[in-house]
């Protein structure tokens, strides 16, 4: 079952920078709406995201839930040391979702959508790269649980190049992901479609600056991640097929084929994933005194298989639900139904 | 403030703050649900206003109630770490079926608020249905969870030695979600969320009804008043059933309710009083001789442990305590009684019309709050009434606070959050219910 459990983790971890990762990124984008037609910009994002980011959102809760279920050594060593980003992250999640949402329905339109804007805006930018760098100061072992005064033990182990790098990358591949997802939502308006290619385009390559940009700070904080890849192992191999996507998604997006330019996305990140998951495998956090890793720090086995079942029988209910989600709202609205009195 | 003292007081702050979101969550689908199949059946204009207009006010405390749950679940491990070591992998289980709970309830909302027009009306009125139950399910497994924590099961505890940290081995998590306390207490947690959310939308509509009589209102409030009554008076039944266990598991919890000093047979109950923790006196109650053991035991003449039967290191603080479950205890009895006459009224033709009284509506517009004010005190009853542990007899809430320095500062942040967004809830609130005569016509409408 710990396999199980462990693909979960991973699934979620990929379909939440995926749809989730699209949400933030829609947020972003917002920055750069340009002087004309922001609303008709606008009204596509809200669509867009309306029906479908409290369901994105899920992903994250299942990666808490699996990780303090199937790794609470881990989910507490986590939640010790990285108090200070998690809980940036989390006013950030807070910030958003109601500004989105009370933007979408507040009753009267007016001054008001302005701040809410603003909110919503800020906290796409805030949030994602507080995510980022949660995740990157898991990696170079700062995390040092004999660590006793305030610096060492609450600051240092996220304040350092590779994490505050993958902050940037994180919210540079999310805003990616969103333009290239939005170009395909605005059907029959050639202007837009072509701006959010442009976006699209731009986005990719902040994507590939600040991708550098991870490897400068990897090697500035001596995490041998160039090494890695140049060892031409698996690692290389994802890396260079990513790469290689984003030449077929620029023709992609010359072309119009928005499904291509969609699945070529998904296909990156997934990569980026598997090269991380490569590179770190098994260890979730890198400590100085020894690493917790999927081995080490698992719950014992009655509580593995139960998360297991539970995960396997929720995803019975769960997928095709979802599925539906998304179809719903891909087909036209129909007629209303007449009054009677 | 010292650190542990913060902790606490963010983490109630956090609690106290979704659990308002959460109880509307849980109850707000069905009311809709109710008003949504009226429409299908009749066709009238007034169900389908008012399912719109609930269901775009409902929208606002869905996202709220989803944010402030997700900041829940980290901070449960930001705050208490020593706790989460170790209840992860006990009590997961509830936790994992509640994420799943969570996952349908947030597609089924989706499908829900943007499906009009798209679902046949039959498929949209089951998708509204489905969030509601799984956001009663949801409610149940998380607590479940709460339990747990009261009545700890399905594990043995090793005690810390000077090489090892405690731990929990042989663990069961199956019997640890349903452990003893687990039916009564989600029983009576979600029947408190009908009763607060049913109340609060009666009483706000009772007092639009009052300003300008329309259909839109008078559909309104009998729809939330009927909900709300059927649960107020089921709620002292499941109350009582609670306190009788409450009594076998946490003694101690119950005579800090009760302000219970002496242990004595024949004991009374106190209605009121101030208590004195220092000299194990109250002053000022109104006692009613032998109804206490009879509450706890079922029996006049049982015995019911007192206070200074434990040690002292291990009562939790008695006056909030008490002052908590008199508050709860007084609202739900008033809001039974004032649900009781409603169905009265509700069920006979004839006096049906009473129920649009002035009469009636007017203390319905006083209570608006009660039910929400009973459903926090209840949870100070629960939550205070365990301390000084986390888990009840095995860990103490000190040792699993986060050794983290400066949690005052985290908490303030959050009390700032959370103020600021009370306020604009409240405001968009206030804005939807200003907009409704204008948005739809059988508000504007004379009854
Ligand atoms: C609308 C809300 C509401 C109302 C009217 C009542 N309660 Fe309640 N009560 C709750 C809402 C609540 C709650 C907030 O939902 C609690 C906290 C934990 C729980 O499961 O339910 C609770 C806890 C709680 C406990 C603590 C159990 C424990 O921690 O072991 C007891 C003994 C009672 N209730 C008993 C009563 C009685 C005798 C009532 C008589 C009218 C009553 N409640 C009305
Ligand atoms: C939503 C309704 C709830 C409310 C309003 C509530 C309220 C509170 C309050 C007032 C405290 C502070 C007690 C004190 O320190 O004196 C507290 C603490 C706590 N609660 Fe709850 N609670 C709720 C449900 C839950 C649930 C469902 C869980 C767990 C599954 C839970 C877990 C905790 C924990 C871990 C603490 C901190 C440790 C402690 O003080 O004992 N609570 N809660
Ligand atoms: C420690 C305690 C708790 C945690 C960690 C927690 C966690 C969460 C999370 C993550 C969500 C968001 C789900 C979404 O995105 O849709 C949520 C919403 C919800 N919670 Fe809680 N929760 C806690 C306490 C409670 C309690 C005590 C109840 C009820 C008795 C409750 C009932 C609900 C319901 C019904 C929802 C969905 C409705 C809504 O979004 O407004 N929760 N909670």
């Amino acid at each position: 079952m710990l396999f199980v459990v462990i693909a979960f983790l991973g699934v979620s971890l990929f379909l939440y920078c995926l749809l989730g990762g699209a949400d933030f990124g829609a947020g972003v984008l917002e920055l750069f709406l340009g002087k004309s037609r922001q609303e008709a910009q606008r009204k596509i994002i809200d669509k867009a995201m309306g029906p479908v980011w409290e369901a994105n959102h899920m992903w994250l809760i299942l990666m808490v839930v699996i990780l303090f279920m199937g790794f609470p050594a881990v989910y507490t060593r986590v939640s010790v040391n990285l108090h200070i980003p998690l809980t940036a992250m989390l006013v950030g999640i807070i910030a958003r979702g109601c500004s989105f949402t009370f933007r979408h329905y507040d009753a009267v339109k007016g001054r008001s959508q302005r701040a809410y804007t603003a909110f919503f805006v800020f906290s796409s930018v805030w949030t994602p790269f507080c995510l980022g760098v949660v995740m990157g100061a898991l990696v170079p072992g700062g995390i040092d649980p004999a660590a006793r005064d305030y610096a060492s033990a609450y600051v240092s182990p996220w304040l350092r190049p590779f994490p505050l790098a993958l902050g940037l990358f994180t919210v540079c591949l999310f805003t990616f992901i969103a333009a290239v997802y939005l170009v395909g939502e605005c059907p029959g308006d050639d202007g837009l479609r072509r701006s959010f290619a442009r976006k699209a385009r731009w986005a990719s390559v902040a994507s590939i600056v600040s991708g550098w940009i991870v490897f400068a700070g990897a090697h500035a904080d001596g995490v041998p991640l160039l090494a890695e890849f140049l060892g031409f192992g698996w690692a290389f191999a994802f890396m260079t097929a990513a790469t290689a996507c984003f030449g077929v998604l620029w023709v992609a997006l010359y072309r119009d084929w928005i499904w291509t330019a969609r699945v070529m996305v998904g296909a990156q990140v997934a990569l980026i994933l598997a090269g991380w998951f490569q590179v770190q495998h098994p260890v979730l956090v890198r400590m100085p005194a020894g690493d917790l890793t999927f081995f080490n720090a698992h719950a014992p086995a009655a509580t593995l298989n139960q998360l297991g079942g539970a995960l396997l029988v929720g995803s019975v209910f769960i997928l095709p639900a979802l599925l539906w989600l998304f179809l719903v709202f891909k087909s036209e609205e129909g007629e209303e139904k007449p009054v009677v009195g | 403030m010292s650190d542990l003292l913060a902790a606490r007081a963010q983490m109630a702050l956090s609690l106290g703050f979704h659990i308002i979101f959460a109880a509307i969550g849980m109850a707000m689908p069905f009311l809709m649900a109710i008003s949504h199949y009226r429409w299908i059946r009749t066709g009238r204009r007034v169900y389908l206003d008012l399912t719109k207009a609930w269901s775009r006010g409902v929208a606002i405390f869905f996202a709220t109630g989803a944010v402030s749950g997700t900041a829940l679940s980290f901070e449960l491990g930001l705050l208490w770490p020593g706790f989460m070591e170790h209840a992860g992998a006990v009590i997961g289980m509830p936790f994992s079926w509640e994420g799943t709970a969570f996952f349908i309830e947030a597609i089924a909302l989706g499908l829900f608020l943007y499906g009009w027009n798209r679902l046949k009306p039959w498929t949209h009125w089951a998708v509204g249905l489905v969030v509601g139950i799984s956001g009663v399910l949801s409610g149940v497994f998380v607590v479940c969870a709460n339990a747990w924590m009261n009545s700890p099961a399905g594990f043995d505890w090793v005690a810390a030695t000077a090489s090892t940290p405690g731990h929990a081995i042989n663990i069961d998590p199956f019997r640890a979600m349903f452990n003893d306390a687990w039916k009564a207490q989600t029983l009576h947690m979600t029947i408190s969320a009908f009763e607060a959310t049913g109340f609060a939308v009666a009483g706000i509509h009772a007092l639009l009804f009052l300003r300008r009589p329309s259909p839109f209102h008078r559909e309104a409030f009998t729809i939330a008043l009927a909900v709300g009554a059927i649960a107020a008076i089921a709620q002292p039944l499941s109350g009582d059933l609670l306190a009788k266990g409450t009594a076998e598991r946490q003694p101690i919890k119950l005579a800090a309710m009760e302000s219970h000093f002496e242990t004595s047979a024949r004991a009374p109950l106190l209605i009121g009083g101030i208590p004195d923790e220092k000299t194990g006196t109250v002053r000022y109650g109104l006692e009613i001789p032998g109804a206490l053991s009879y509450l706890a035991h079922g029996d006049f003449n049982a015995e019911v442990k007192g206070l200074n039967d434990f040690p002292r290191e291990n009562w939790p603080p008695v006056a909030p305590v008490h002052y908590a479950f008199q508050i709860m205890v007084g609202c739900g009895m008033i809001l039974a009684g004032i649900g009781a006459l409603g169905l009265f009224l509700l069920a006979f033709k004839r006096w049906r019309p009473l129920l649009y009284h002035r009469r009636y509506l007017v203390p319905c517009v006083l209570a608006t709050p009660l039910g929400f004010i009973a459903l926090e005190a209840g949870w100070t009853v629960t939550e205070v009434g365990r301390q000084p542990w986390i888990i009840y007899g095995v860990m103490r809430t000190a040792e699993a606070v986060t050794p983290m320095p400066g949690l005052v500062v985290p908490f303030l942040l959050f009390s700032a959050v959370y103020v600021f967004l009370t306020g604009v809830v409240t405001w968009l609130l206030w804005r939807h219910i200003a907009t409704v005569e204008e948005k739809y016509p059988s508000a504007r409408e004379g009854a």
